[in-house]
């Protein structure tokens, strides 16, 4: 394996995505680790590019690192947080357990794909990549696109009418 | 033609997949938990680009769904959200221990 | 004939009449019952009558088909039924008449004749029984009807205990008499009387199997006719009201076990052994009781242990194959009993005291009674002319034509106690002056004298339907058809019969009529000899020292088992199950992030599996 510049790219972006990962894990303050995420979406917008998915690298830039974050970080200001994020108490040997479990996961999933290559060539898919998306959504998937679009609107008038407060009554009350 | 091989970004997907989980199953906080879960959506989405470069029958196909997985995401989130408030409204909490509803 | 079966529903009738509208009908309830033991009374005598001409009639119905083997449910009257036939629902008649006047003004009058309903029921139910099986249900039930009565007073504690010690001695014997039935229908493979005897004279059942057998059926009888050793409920039960004292403990339910062993004659007559144990038990029974019944000083108790003595003598004349002999005296034993019983019940109820150191003189105050209970005393005691006389006969012939010398004596020496200790009794309540204050003695209704008075002509002349002068009829008419043999005795026996018991009434009337010998010249001589007499030889107290302590050894052994071993080992179970939901309650926490992590667990662990075993990826 030549250390190209595809690789060197494909590296770092890794490296910030697995720290950005790390951080969230161990970071105390909730507004941090959502911090630290961002880093590792951006990051996986970069393997996108890689991974010859321009139109998805902006997608995720914008819905991820921007959309969100925001919606994340406007939960944490709506709630309250004094407590940072602390050990519960008696929870040690549960975590020790899912650290074991998550590691037997990811080992036996990794003896699955380590040596892994279909041996294809790779698509050409970086020409005119949004073209080729739009043309598959507006073609091919044109119900599933619909659909997701009734999904978002569901979405769109659950979240309203669950965060509603309840009418004047119940604000009275509090 | 690349250098990347195929195994690589799996294995990036495959960790950010575990740290997604490990966040997700051991922290106390909602908002937390809920971006974990991002996390994860990420890591499938990794594999299916991957896949849709790398894969058996390269193709779109694979972007395409990774865009549903991205409108889906934020759906999730804007409700999951919507729900995380709610209850917040009542509990004055947002510590995922203390809601033990399902026990009664 | 046919129709025989109906006799025992007429009471059963009753005693489901007054459990149901008992409350209603109050002291009215008597006339059910005495109606309805009439209307069986009636029956039975018809059913005498034509058995008296006609032959044995038997009908039965199949009751269970298990396999090849047919259980039947039926009835038969043969000559031996339908003589208990009468017997019982006579003596039922007459107590339930007599109980109308001595229960009255009883909170559970109606319970009262509720019970006596459901013992006639019981009793006739017994007494046309074709099988042993029918047989040992009735058996049981009457049983049943006599524990109800004797803890009819259930408030008094004597009478509580008197009534559990009956039920647990006489189910000793039930045991017995169950294994020998069980026995029976194992060698014979029906319980079928006749069954049961064909097989016996066929030869199909080994001696020693024959003996066995018979000596457990003899065992259910010992239980129920208070023979020796099981004899210590019988004068206890006497707490029960006197009427049914007269009844069960008297007249019926304890010659039973007589009836038992008369039914199976045949059976034991097929062996030697059986019969002379029979025999022995009787004769030491007889003698055994008589010598009790000589220092008792309560009226009933006397009777009880004469009662007890008397039935001694039926299995004495049993034993010595005298079948016509022991069926004679439960007959004629039947009459004279119940008139005595009733007899002490209606003083009793002038005294209010059953103590006879306290009575006397009463014979001018109860016009009645006081004949009635002489001619009773006559009877048991056997003076002539009275039936006690020829059916006491029978059994002295019995026992001395069959070579049994030394019980012949034994039996001849219990006749004098009777004679002794019955006039005894007579005399001390009866003649002299009121050792106590009596206040308002009068004599009894006439509900309680008259079958006083039916009793009282019966006891007289029950005897003459079989005797050594007149004609043996009875005694024909019993072993008509199936051989059971009838002996003729020399005279002599009559005699020294009648000299015994001339002897004793001379020797009670100088002790306690006449007064001329000291009340206590032979006690004061023998003070051993009394105390133990007085104590009953102390059986009950060797019971008491012997099984009740040994039982209660036991069975606090066992609980130390129960308490250490038992409940150890509930509590370690309990323990487990305890533990085993709290830690499911634990899971339950409500917790989804613990659910998800169990889930996932699982997953890694069969995805590790499959990546170790080279599953799906090898």
């Amino acid at each position: 394996m030549t250390i190209s510049g595809e690789f060197l790219a494909f590296i770092s972006l890794a490296l910030v995505a697995v720290i950005g990962g790390v951080l969230l894990l161990n970071l105390t303050k909730v507004v941090h680790m959502v911090v630290g995420l961002v880093f590792t979406f951006i990051a996986i917008a970069g393997i996108y590019i890689l991974l010859s998915a321009e139109f998805l690298a902006v997608v995720q830039i914008l819905i991820y690192s921007g959309a969100i974050t925001i919606i994340m970080l406007f939960g944490i200001m709506l709630t309250r947080h004094n407590d940072e994020e602390s050990d519960s108490k008696g929870g040690g040997w549960k975590k020790v357990l899912l650290f074991l479990g998550v590691l037997a996961f990811g080992a036996a999933f990794y003896i699955g794909i380590y040596n892994l290559d279909f041996g294809t060539e790779p698509a050409a898919l970086h020409e005119k990549n949004t073209e080729q998306l739009g043309v598959a959504l507006y073609s091919d998937f044109v119900i599933p696109f619909e659909l997701m679009s009734v999904l978002l609107l569901v979405a769109l008038v659950g979240a309203i009418v669950l965060s509603r407060n309840d009418g004047e009554k119940e604000g009275d009350k509090e | 033609m690349t250098g990347v091989p195929v195994s690589a970004y799996l294995a990036l997907a495959l960790i950010l997949f575990c740290i997604g989980l490990y966040g997700a199953l051991t922290k106390r906080n909602t908002i937390i938990v809920l971006i974990s879960i991002e996390l994860m959506l990420n890591a499938v989405n990794i594999n299916l680009v991957t896949f849709s470069k790398f894969g058996m029958n390269p193709s779109i196909t694979g972007q395409v769904f990774a865009v549903f997985v991205i409108a889906v995401a934020a759906a999730e989130v804007a409700v999951g959200i919507a729900i995380l408030l709610s209850l917040y409204r009542n509990r004055k909490t947002v510590n995922i221990d203390e809601m033990d509803q399902l026990k009664h | 004939m046919e129709n025989a079966w109906l006799i025992p529903l007429f009471p059963l009738l009753s005693f489901l009449i007054l459990l149901l509208f008992g409350r209603q009908l109050k002291e009215a309830s008597a006339y059910v019952g005495i109606l309805l033991t009439l209307a069986s009374l009636v029956y039975s005598v018809i059913v005498l009558a034509g058995r008296l001409q006609g032959p044995t009639f038997k009908t039965e119905a199949g009751w269970l088909q298990i396999g090849d083997l047919q259980l039947t449910v039926g009835f038969e009257v043969n000559q031996l039924n339908a003589l208990m036939l009468v017997i019982v629902s006579l003596v039922s008649f007459l107590v339930h008449t007599y109980s109308k006047g001595y229960m009255h003004g009883d909170e559970r009058f109606p319970v009262f004749y509720g019970y006596l309903g459901l013992f006639t029921f019981a009793m006739l139910g017994l007494v046309i029984s074709p099988n042993l099986l029918q047989t040992y249900i009735f058996w049981e039930l009457v049983g049943l009807g006599s524990f109800l009565l004797i803890g009819f007073y259930f408030y008094k504690e004597s009478a509580k205990q008197a009534a559990k010690k009956a039920f647990i001695m006489t189910r000793i014997g039930d045991v017995g008499l169950l294994i020998g039935m069980v026995l029976l229908f194992w060698q014979t493979g029906s319980f079928e009387y006749d069954d049961i005897f064909a097989a016996v004279e066929a030869g199909e059942v080994s001696g020693t199997m024959i003996t066995l057998t018979a000596i457990l059926i003899f065992i259910g009888a010992v239980g129920k006719s208070g023979q020796f050793p099981l004899h210590t409920w019988l004068p206890d039960a006497m707490e029960g009201p006197t009427p049914v004292s007269a009844l069960i403990h008297a007249a019926t339910m304890v010659a039973a076990g007589v009836y038992l062993v008369a039914a199976m004659f045949p059976l034991f007559e097929a062996s030697e052994t059986a019969m002379m144990t029979v025999a022995v038990i009787g004769a030491v029974t007889a003698i055994f009781a008589a010598s009790i019944g000589l220092v008792q000083t309560d009226i009933k108790r006397v009777l009880a242990y004469s009662t007890v003595s008397q039935l001694g003598y039926m299995m004495l004349a049993l034993g010595s194959a005298g079948y016509v002999a022991g069926v004679f005296h439960l007959m004629t034993h039947a009459f004279f009993k119940a008139l005595l019983f009733l007899a002490a019940g209606s003083v009793i109820h002038a005294v209010h005291t059953q103590d006879i150191e306290k009575m006397g003189g009463l014979w001018k105050k109860l016009r009645l009674t006081g004949p009635l209970f002489l001619i009773g005393t006559l009877a048991i005691s056997g003076v002539p002319l009275f039936s006690g006389f020829f059916s006491k006969d029978e059994i002295l012939i019995s026992a001395w034509t069959h070579g049994n010398t030394f019980l012949f004596w034994l039996a001849v020496i219990a006749a004098f106690f009777t004679a002794f200790y019955m006039f005894r009794l007579f005399f001390m309540v009866f003649a002299g002056e009121a050792r106590s204050q009596m206040k308002n003695v009068h004599e009894s209704p006439v509900t309680m004298t008259a079958p006083m008075m039916v009793l009282g002509i019966l006891a007289i002349v029950a005897g003459y339907v079989n005797t050594p002068w007149f004609g043996t009829f009875l005694g024909d008419w019993l072993v008509e058809g199936n051989g059971h043999g009838h002996t003729e005795g020399p005279v002599w026996i009559m005699l020294v019969a009648t000299l015994v018991s001339l002897l004793g009434i001379l020797l009670a009337y100088l002790m306690y009529g006449r007064r001329t010998m000291e009340r206590d010249w032979l006690s004061s001589r023998l003070p051993i000899t009394y105390s133990i007499l007085y104590n009953k030889y102390f059986i009950d107290e060797f019971y008491e020292r012997s099984f009740v302590y040994g039982a209660k050894a036991v069975s606090l052994f066992l609980r130390f088992i129960e308490v250490f071993l038992v409940e150890g080992l509930l509590k370690v179970v309990v323990g487990l199950v305890q533990g085993l939901g709290r830690s499911g309650a634990r899971v339950q926490s409500g917790q989804t992030q613990t659910y998800g992590m169990a889930a996932f667990l699982g997953l890694a662990f069969l995805m590790l599996i499959f990546a170790i075993t080279g599953g799906y990826f090898g």
